[in-house]
């Protein structure tokens, strides 16, 4: 068995995914928790749940949003998340690791179908990285996580599109252990980097509403840790 | 649109685009330190650690929001994207005062927080006019606009705060007049007289501007400034409340709507809050009825629950009012009584949320006979440029007009307006210096202005 396949159905793997998915249940616990403690605190703690619910929903289901604004870029990040989603979740070769390492599977998407999605992906992340290259604003606030997350998964788009192409020109063991390797890494990444979103995400719009949600005595009880007892002037 | 020459120059001592008291700070080349110190205590005692934590793990830098920036869109400095100016507060927490970054310090570099980003945060969080039209468009859903408010909070603690908003909000809470534009009381009683009888010239009735009465249904606070320089603005709340039947109430210990609180301190904001509550308790009133003025609706309205003690009051705004006693036939108001082209600036602090949108409109369609949108407008409007308290700073001008404002000035020519109605005090004095500067043919008013045009006692 070649190494990547070794790795890829055995301990390792299996050790990074319990590592991401106890590392993401963390911190979607701790933030809800945050959050509640946060709507305990404040004054005032009619929070409007369904107007967040439903700003966050469309956010997520972006489709009348995107033209609206920087809309090359806004497509391609929508492109992105897509095909991400689509070719790691359902593309058959992926259930069939997963199923080795724990027993899950479900019914995966046509070949020609992510054949298609992983290209889009591979423009995506291409026109994303060079936005962040080019675009001035862009490219003031990038860092280098940025440039190499973006690397990464164009890495990994590239690579897997190539494994399955009879006219690949890279040896097909050498591109499945870079191919596997760097899956590894993106999947332990997620916890640790703004990946994280995908979890958090929909706790984002509600954290902003319940920190508008000011604390009583809040500001008095700065000035005092501050100034102590005898507080200050204005 | 050209942009005139401009001769103004930053007369300013001190490194930052508005002044600052120099006594604020006596250690000023520790303010890094302070700085810190201010950051810490503030996470300690409010809700927004979680927040800044949240917001420094998922925070993708994407860029999105600098096509909504007007800032931005005017200066194209990069400095000016809301999410760089966020990704500074950010920073200093990832390595200052997050659990991860205190130990990476003291393991692997002693990396200390240097004056000159405390310098570049002061400059940038008041660049922001904090209109949150950037937040409409952040696929995460990341509020610059906190986040620039947080930072100025924490400046503030530092000692770094606009001279112009702390001596206001100082003879506010601590001097003897007890509001923003220095009134005493004597001579706000002469004012009240004075427009009584203007409206008794002008519209032939006996409108009054109750002091003191115990037990009215609403008292009233617009922007205090409105009493020296928004003459037609009050006389129109007044008629309509007569016209109305509504009982209300003017108090003598605290008459002013004003909050800076709400841009750049919560301790400021919580002790306005309770004076305005305080004077309405010991009036007696029902309701608290908040004037023509954007910041002073939505600091009334989203602040009096949280600092009042369980003791809070609703909060309604004057245009909220207006129009529903129009709904319900009580005012009535000439058609086209207005002929000028008119159009309406939102101010951000009422649109932005959807609360104010459609209710100006509908009354000011009532009597206008030629009403236009400039585009984007409602929820999605251009600030004036002067928001977040930038237009109570003079040194600021220049900027106002040739950076922040500059998109709005654009919009109100290509709408062709003559008239330019927008509820807010300080919407007003930052349209009618960009009319001034861009030599646009225009008027700004409020929309009671109109109102008391259109009025029939």
């Amino acid at each position: 068995m070649p190494t990547w396949m070794v790795l890829a159905k055995g301990p390792v793997f299996l050790f990074v995914l319990t590592l991401a998915l106890l590392g993401l249940l963390r911190l979607a616990l701790l933030t809800t928790w945050d959050i509640a403690a946060a709507i305990r605190r404040a004054g005032f703690r009619q929070i409007p749940y369904r107007q967040v619910a439903l700003q966050t929903i469309s956010w997520l289901v972006p489709f009348g949003r995107l033209h609206r604004n920087r809309a090359g870029y806004s497509l391609a990040s929508f492109g992105l998340h897509l095909s991400l989603l689509a070719v790691s979740f359902f593309l058959r070769n992926h259930l069939d690791i997963l199923r080795a390492n724990t027993g899950l599977t479900w019914m995966p998407f046509p070949k020609p179908a992510l054949d298609a999605l992983a290209l889009a992906g591979i423009l995506a992340a291409t026109t994303m990285l060079f936005h962040r290259l080019y675009a001035a604003g862009s490219r003031r606030l990038s860092t280098p996580a940025d440039y190499l997350l973006l690397l990464l998964i164009l890495g990994l788009f590239v690579s897997g599109y190539l494994a399955g192409r009879a006219w690949n020109p890279i040896p097909y063991d050498g591109l499945m252990l870079f191919h596997t390797l760097g899956g590894m890494a993106l999947v332990a990444l997620v916890p640790f980097t703004k990946i994280a979103h995908c979890v958090l995400f929909p706790l984002i719009r509600l954290g902003t509403e319940a920190a508008w949600h000011l604390t009583p005595q809040g500001g008095s009880r700065v000035v005092q840790s501050l100034h102590g007892a005898q507080g200050r002037k204005l | 649109m050209t942009t005139p020459s401009d001769t103004t120059t930053n007369t300013s001592l001190q490194p930052y685009p508005f002044h600052i008291e120099p006594s604020a700070v006596p250690d000023f080349d520790r303010r890094a330190e302070k700085f810190l110190a201010a950051f810490a205590a503030i996470l300690d005692h409010s809700n927004y650690r979680f927040l800044v934590e949240l917001y420094a793990r998922v925070t993708a830098r994407c860029g999105r929001c600098a096509a909504s920036c007007q800032v931005y869109q005017a200066s194209s400095d990069p400095r000016d994207v809301p999410c760089y100016r966020t990704g500074l507060l950010l920073d200093v927490y990832r390595q200052h005062l997050s659990d991860s970054g205190r130990w990476f310090n003291r393991l692997v570099s002693e990396d200390s927080l240097g004056s000159d980003k405390i310098d570049e945060m002061a400059e940038l969080f008041y660049r922001c006019t904090a209109c949150r039209r950037c937040s409409l468009d952040c696929p995460l859903g990341i509020d610059h606009g906190l986040i620039a408010r947080l930072g100025r909070y924490v400046l503030s603690e530092a000692g770094i705060a606009p001279k112009g908003l702390v001596v206001s909000v100082r003879e506010q809470l601590e001097g003897p007049t007890g509001n923003t534009s220095a009134i005493p009381l004597p001579a706000l009683l002469d004012n009240l007289e004075f427009l009584q009888d203007e409206i008794s010239e002008t519209k032939a009735a006996l409108v009054k501007f109750p002091v003191d009465q115990a037990g009215a249904e609403y008292i009233f606070f617009p922007a205090v400034s409105d009493y020296l320089m928004e003459a037609d603005t009050l006389m129109g709340n007044a008629a309509v409340l007569h016209a109305a039947g509504i009982s209300w109430t003017i108090g003598s210990q605290y008459f002013d709507g004003i909050n800076y609180g709400l841009f750049y301190n919560d301790w400021v904001l919580e002790r306005i809050i309770q004076k305005l509550v305080g004077e309405a308790h010991r009036l007696q009133a029902r309701k608290i009825l908040v004037g023509e003025c954007g910041h002073a609706a939505r600091s009334a309205r989203q602040f009096v629950p949280a600092f009042a003690n369980g003791q809070g009051l609703p909060v309604v705004s004057i245009l909220e009012l207006t129009w529903q006693a129009l709904r319900e036939g009580k005012l009535r108001l000439k058609k086209d009584a207005v002929t000028e082209r008119v159009t309406y600036h939102d101010p951000c602090n009422i649109a932005r949320s959807g609360w104010i949108v459609d209710q100006p409109r509908r009354l000011l369609c009532s009597f206008v006979g030629d009403f236009v949108e400039m585009q984007p407008h409602g929820r999605e409007n251009y600030c004036c440029g002067g928001g977040g308290g930038l237009v109570s700073l003079d040194e600021t001008y220049d900027f106002r007009m040739r950076v922040s404002g500059k998109l709005k000035a654009e919009q109100i020519q290509a709408s062709g307006a003559q008239i330019v109605a927008t509820p807010c005090a300080n919407c007003k004095k930052q349209l009618r210096e960009l009319v001034a500067y861009y030599k646009l043919p225009v008027q700004v008013v409020g929309v009671h202005d109109l109102v008391l045009r259109a009025i029939e006692l």
